[in-house]
Protein backbone atom coordinates (compact mmCIF):
# COMPACT_ATOMS: atom_id res chain seq x y z
CA UNK A 1 0.00 0.00 0.00
CA UNK A 2 1.87 3.07 -1.06
CA UNK A 3 1.21 6.32 0.31
CA UNK A 4 0.98 9.69 -2.36
CA UNK A 5 3.43 12.39 -1.32
CA UNK A 6 1.62 16.19 -1.07
CA UNK A 7 2.84 18.26 -3.85
CA UNK A 8 4.48 21.40 -2.61
CA UNK A 9 1.47 23.29 -3.98
CA UNK A 10 -1.26 21.78 -1.80
CA UNK A 11 1.00 22.36 1.17
CA UNK A 12 1.17 26.07 0.18
CA UNK A 13 -2.85 26.53 -0.33
CA UNK A 14 -3.37 24.24 2.50
CA UNK A 15 -1.30 26.25 4.93
CA UNK A 16 -3.87 29.11 3.95
CA UNK A 17 -7.08 27.81 4.14
CA UNK A 18 -5.97 25.50 7.41
CA UNK A 19 -7.44 27.62 10.25
CA UNK A 20 -7.35 31.03 9.15
CA UNK A 21 -9.09 32.83 11.44
CA UNK A 22 -6.54 31.22 14.05
CA UNK A 23 -3.80 32.33 12.12
CA UNK A 24 -5.12 35.85 12.29
CA UNK A 25 -5.74 36.12 15.87
CA UNK A 26 -2.50 34.63 16.79
CA UNK A 27 -0.74 37.30 14.69
CA UNK A 28 -2.87 40.24 16.45
CA UNK A 29 -1.46 38.61 20.01
CA UNK A 30 1.99 38.41 18.46
CA UNK A 31 1.75 41.57 17.17
CA UNK A 32 0.00 42.85 20.83
CA UNK A 33 2.67 40.90 22.46
CA UNK A 34 5.46 42.27 20.76
CA UNK A 35 4.56 45.86 21.24
CA UNK A 36 3.70 45.23 24.99
CA UNK A 37 7.38 43.84 25.90
CA UNK A 38 8.61 46.40 23.52
CA UNK A 39 6.84 49.11 25.96
CA UNK A 40 7.84 47.09 29.23
CA UNK A 41 11.73 47.18 27.88
CA UNK A 42 11.93 50.99 27.29
CA UNK A 43 10.26 51.73 30.40
CA UNK A 44 13.37 50.13 32.13
CA UNK A 45 15.79 51.94 29.47
CA UNK A 46 17.99 48.57 28.73
CA UNK B 1 13.57 54.58 6.93
CA UNK B 2 16.02 52.20 7.02
CA UNK B 3 14.83 48.57 6.06
CA UNK B 4 17.73 46.76 8.08
CA UNK B 5 16.02 48.40 10.96
CA UNK B 6 12.76 46.85 10.37
CA UNK B 7 13.97 43.28 10.17
CA UNK B 8 14.55 41.87 13.81
CA UNK B 9 11.17 43.09 15.02
CA UNK B 10 9.67 41.83 11.83
CA UNK B 11 11.41 38.18 12.69
CA UNK B 12 11.06 38.72 16.23
CA UNK B 13 7.24 38.98 15.40
CA UNK B 14 7.23 35.93 12.96
CA UNK B 15 8.51 33.53 15.68
CA UNK B 16 6.27 34.91 18.11
CA UNK B 17 3.27 34.34 16.01
CA UNK B 18 4.57 30.66 15.18
CA UNK B 19 4.83 29.89 18.59
CA UNK B 20 1.15 31.30 19.55
CA UNK B 21 -0.58 29.93 16.51
CA UNK B 22 1.21 26.40 17.50
CA UNK B 23 -0.04 26.74 21.23
CA UNK B 24 -3.73 28.19 19.78
CA UNK B 25 -3.31 24.98 17.21
CA UNK B 26 -2.46 22.46 19.72
CA UNK B 27 -5.58 23.40 21.69
CA UNK B 28 -8.06 23.40 19.26
CA UNK B 29 -10.40 20.83 19.83
CA UNK B 30 -9.77 19.97 23.20
CA UNK B 31 -11.84 21.02 26.61
CA UNK B 32 -8.62 23.28 27.18
CA UNK B 33 -9.63 25.91 24.20
CA UNK B 34 -12.11 26.96 26.66
CA UNK B 35 -9.78 28.39 29.39
CA UNK B 36 -7.53 29.66 26.74
CA UNK B 37 -10.38 31.76 25.17
CA UNK B 38 -10.54 33.06 28.68
CA UNK B 39 -6.90 33.81 28.78
CA UNK B 40 -7.03 35.57 25.51
CA UNK B 41 -10.05 38.00 26.85
CA UNK B 42 -8.05 38.69 29.98
CA UNK B 43 -5.35 39.61 28.04
CA UNK B 44 -7.01 42.11 25.46
CA UNK B 45 -9.01 43.48 29.07
CA UNK B 46 -5.35 43.84 30.48
CA UNK B 47 -3.82 45.77 27.33
CA UNK B 48 -6.96 47.86 27.45
CA UNK B 49 -7.40 48.88 31.05
CA UNK B 50 -3.35 49.86 30.52
CA UNK B 51 -4.17 51.78 27.65
CA UNK B 52 -6.89 53.89 29.16
CA UNK B 53 -5.19 54.19 32.53
CA UNK B 54 -7.44 52.19 34.49
CA UNK B 55 -4.39 51.66 37.42
CA UNK B 56 -6.55 49.77 39.82
CA UNK B 57 -7.92 47.37 37.04
CA UNK B 58 -4.39 46.78 35.56
CA UNK B 59 -3.13 46.50 39.25
CA UNK B 60 -5.02 43.34 39.66
CA UNK B 61 -5.08 42.41 36.13
CA UNK B 62 -0.93 42.38 36.41
CA UNK B 63 -0.91 40.63 39.92
CA UNK B 64 -3.74 37.63 38.65
CA UNK B 65 -1.51 37.23 35.54
CA UNK B 66 1.84 36.65 37.90
CA UNK B 67 -0.38 33.72 39.76
CA UNK B 68 -1.56 32.15 36.24
CA UNK B 69 1.41 31.58 35.53
CA UNK B 70 1.63 28.70 38.36
CA UNK B 71 -1.94 28.31 37.88
CA UNK B 72 -1.51 27.36 34.25
CA UNK B 73 1.66 25.16 34.62
CA UNK B 74 -0.45 23.15 37.05
CA UNK B 75 -3.50 22.96 35.14
CA UNK B 76 -1.78 22.21 31.86
CA UNK B 77 0.97 19.99 33.16
CA UNK B 78 -0.83 16.83 31.38
CA UNK B 79 -1.08 18.88 27.64
CA UNK B 80 2.43 21.23 28.18
CA UNK B 81 4.21 17.62 28.70
CA UNK B 82 2.73 15.91 25.33
CA UNK B 83 2.85 19.16 23.40
CA UNK B 84 6.62 19.37 24.33
CA UNK B 85 7.14 15.37 22.98
CA UNK B 86 5.30 15.96 19.64
CA UNK B 87 6.83 19.60 19.47
CA UNK B 88 10.18 17.54 18.74
CA UNK B 89 8.88 14.61 16.46
CA UNK B 90 6.52 16.55 13.97
CA UNK B 91 6.77 15.95 10.94
CA UNK B 92 7.18 18.36 8.70
CA UNK B 93 6.70 16.82 5.35
CA UNK B 94 4.12 14.01 6.19
CA UNK B 95 1.98 11.81 3.82
CA UNK B 96 -1.93 11.57 2.94
CA UNK B 97 -3.74 8.63 1.60
CA UNK B 98 -5.16 8.41 -2.07
CA UNK B 99 -9.05 8.02 -1.70
CA UNK B 100 -9.34 4.15 -2.42
CA UNK B 101 -6.15 3.46 0.03
CA UNK B 102 -8.25 5.01 2.67
CA UNK B 103 -11.85 3.23 1.75
CA UNK B 104 -9.82 0.06 2.00
CA UNK B 105 -8.19 1.03 5.34
CA UNK B 106 -11.33 1.49 6.45
CA UNK B 107 -13.12 -1.56 5.31
CA UNK B 108 -10.48 -3.74 6.99
CA UNK B 109 -10.61 -1.91 10.06
CA UNK B 110 -14.41 -1.95 10.33
CA UNK B 111 -14.71 -5.56 8.97
CA UNK B 112 -11.97 -6.71 11.85
CA UNK B 113 -14.37 -4.67 14.31
CA UNK B 114 -17.61 -6.85 13.39
CA UNK B 115 -15.56 -10.06 13.28
CA UNK B 116 -14.41 -9.14 17.07
CA UNK B 117 -17.58 -7.99 18.18
CA UNK B 118 -19.32 -11.43 16.89
CA UNK B 119 -17.17 -13.47 18.38
CA UNK B 120 -17.50 -11.18 21.48
CA UNK B 121 -13.83 -9.75 22.05
CA UNK B 122 -13.70 -6.26 22.98
CA UNK B 123 -11.21 -3.53 20.98
CA UNK B 124 -10.21 0.04 20.74
CA UNK B 125 -8.78 1.19 17.70
CA UNK B 126 -7.96 4.64 17.27
CA UNK B 127 -7.74 6.38 13.32
CA UNK B 128 -5.23 9.48 13.42
CA UNK B 129 -6.52 12.42 11.61
CA UNK B 130 -4.27 15.84 11.57
CA UNK B 131 -3.51 15.89 15.68
CA UNK B 132 -0.54 13.11 15.50
CA UNK B 133 -1.36 10.23 17.95
CA UNK B 134 2.66 9.77 18.34
CA UNK B 135 2.38 10.66 22.61
CA UNK B 136 0.04 7.77 22.66
CA UNK B 137 1.97 5.05 20.39
CA UNK B 138 4.73 5.59 22.93
CA UNK B 139 2.86 3.87 25.99
CA UNK B 140 2.39 0.58 23.57
CA UNK B 141 4.39 -1.22 21.68
CA UNK B 142 5.55 -0.17 18.12
CA UNK B 143 4.58 -2.54 15.27
CA UNK B 144 4.13 -0.47 12.03
CA UNK B 145 2.16 -3.05 9.65
CA UNK B 146 -0.32 -2.94 6.82
CA UNK B 147 -3.94 -3.14 7.96
CA UNK B 148 -5.04 -6.32 7.48
CA UNK B 149 -8.19 -7.85 9.16
CA UNK B 150 -6.09 -10.69 10.08
CA UNK B 151 -3.24 -8.69 11.95
CA UNK B 152 -6.35 -6.44 14.15
CA UNK B 153 -8.19 -9.87 15.15
CA UNK B 154 -4.76 -11.56 16.24
CA UNK B 155 -3.66 -8.19 18.44
CA UNK B 156 -7.10 -8.23 20.08
CA UNK B 157 -7.31 -12.45 20.76
CA UNK B 158 -7.86 -12.00 24.11
CA UNK B 159 -4.25 -13.69 26.00
CA UNK B 160 -2.02 -11.74 23.47
CA UNK B 161 0.27 -9.44 24.91
CA UNK B 162 -1.12 -6.36 23.39
CA UNK B 163 -4.80 -6.79 23.67
CA UNK B 164 -5.35 -4.69 26.44
CA UNK B 165 -5.05 -1.36 25.17
CA UNK B 166 -5.87 0.71 22.07
CA UNK B 167 -4.41 -0.07 18.90
CA UNK B 168 -3.07 3.49 16.67
CA UNK B 169 -3.37 3.73 13.26
CA UNK B 170 -1.18 6.09 11.49
CA UNK B 171 -0.52 6.94 8.34
CA UNK B 172 -2.33 4.31 7.01
CA UNK B 173 -0.40 1.79 8.79
CA UNK B 174 -1.24 -0.39 12.21
CA UNK B 175 1.80 2.02 14.11
CA UNK B 176 1.17 0.58 17.70
CA UNK B 177 -0.84 -1.71 20.06
CA UNK B 178 -1.15 -1.81 23.42
CA UNK B 179 -1.66 1.89 24.06
CA UNK B 180 -2.82 3.66 26.74
CA UNK B 181 -5.45 6.60 26.46
CA UNK B 182 -6.66 9.21 28.18
CA UNK B 183 -9.78 8.35 30.41
CA UNK B 184 -12.58 11.24 29.54
CA UNK B 185 -13.81 12.69 32.95
CA UNK B 186 -17.26 13.34 31.67
CA UNK B 187 -19.98 12.34 34.19
CA UNK B 188 -22.68 11.93 31.39
CA UNK B 189 -21.74 8.68 30.04
CA UNK B 190 -23.78 5.97 31.12
CA UNK B 191 -22.41 3.66 33.73
CA UNK B 192 -22.90 1.00 31.42
CA UNK B 193 -20.04 1.88 29.91
CA UNK B 194 -16.34 0.42 31.25
CA UNK B 195 -12.77 1.82 30.86
CA UNK B 196 -12.81 1.16 26.87
CA UNK B 197 -15.27 3.55 25.94
CA UNK B 198 -14.06 6.03 28.71
CA UNK B 199 -11.19 5.96 26.85
CA UNK B 200 -12.31 6.14 23.39
CA UNK B 201 -13.95 9.03 24.53
CA UNK B 202 -11.21 10.67 26.56
CA UNK B 203 -9.11 10.58 23.16
CA UNK B 204 -11.94 11.87 21.35
CA UNK B 205 -11.81 14.69 23.37
CA UNK B 206 -8.22 15.09 23.48
CA UNK B 207 -7.56 14.58 20.07
CA UNK B 208 -8.99 14.97 16.41
CA UNK B 209 -9.21 10.98 16.17
CA UNK B 210 -11.66 8.68 14.91
CA UNK B 211 -11.94 5.93 17.90
CA UNK B 212 -13.89 2.07 17.29
CA UNK B 213 -14.49 0.47 20.10
CA UNK B 214 -16.25 -2.78 20.10
CA UNK B 215 -18.15 -4.25 23.30
CA UNK B 216 -17.28 -7.62 24.32
CA UNK B 217 -20.01 -7.80 26.77
CA UNK B 218 -22.98 -6.26 24.33
CA UNK B 219 -21.05 -7.23 21.26
CA UNK B 220 -21.97 -3.97 19.49
CA UNK B 221 -19.44 -1.02 17.59
CA UNK B 222 -19.56 2.41 19.00
CA UNK B 223 -17.08 5.12 17.86
CA UNK B 224 -16.20 8.23 19.15
CA UNK B 225 -15.66 11.47 17.53
CA UNK B 226 -15.12 15.21 18.54
CA UNK B 227 -16.12 13.77 22.07
CA UNK B 228 -19.53 12.11 21.47
CA UNK B 229 -19.64 8.44 21.27
CA UNK B 230 -21.86 7.11 18.76
CA UNK B 231 -23.55 4.08 20.44
CA UNK B 232 -24.10 0.93 18.55
CA UNK B 233 -23.90 1.34 15.01
CA UNK B 234 -24.01 -1.25 12.48
CA UNK B 235 -20.85 -1.86 10.36
CA UNK B 236 -22.40 -0.93 7.04
CA UNK B 237 -23.68 2.96 8.36
CA UNK B 238 -20.23 2.70 10.91
CA UNK B 239 -18.54 2.88 7.54
CA UNK B 240 -20.48 5.60 5.49
CA UNK B 241 -19.92 7.55 8.93
CA UNK B 242 -16.21 7.63 9.59
CA UNK B 243 -15.77 8.26 5.44
CA UNK B 244 -18.40 11.46 5.73
CA UNK B 245 -16.04 12.73 8.62
CA UNK B 246 -13.16 12.37 6.73
CA UNK B 247 -14.62 13.64 3.90
CA UNK B 248 -16.40 16.73 5.66
CA UNK B 249 -12.76 17.65 7.24
CA UNK B 250 -10.94 17.42 3.86
CA UNK B 251 -13.56 20.00 2.41
CA UNK B 252 -12.95 21.94 5.12
CA UNK B 253 -9.71 22.06 4.84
Amino acid sequence: MNKAKISVFYRISHWFTYHPWLKVISFLLAVLVWFYVRGEISKFNY
Amino acid sequence: MNIFVLWKPAIEILILWFVIYHIMLFFEGTRAIQVLRGIVILLLAFFVFQNMGFLILDWLLTKLFAISVIAILIIFHPEIRQGLARLGKRHLFGTVLREEELDFILSQIVKASEILSRDKIGALIAIQREDSLTPYTESGVIIDAKVSIELIQTIFTPGSMLHDGGLVVQHGRIMAGGCLFPLTASQDLSRIFGTRHRAALGLSEETDAIVIVVSEERQDMSFAYQGRLHQDVSPGEMLTRIKDIIKIKKENE
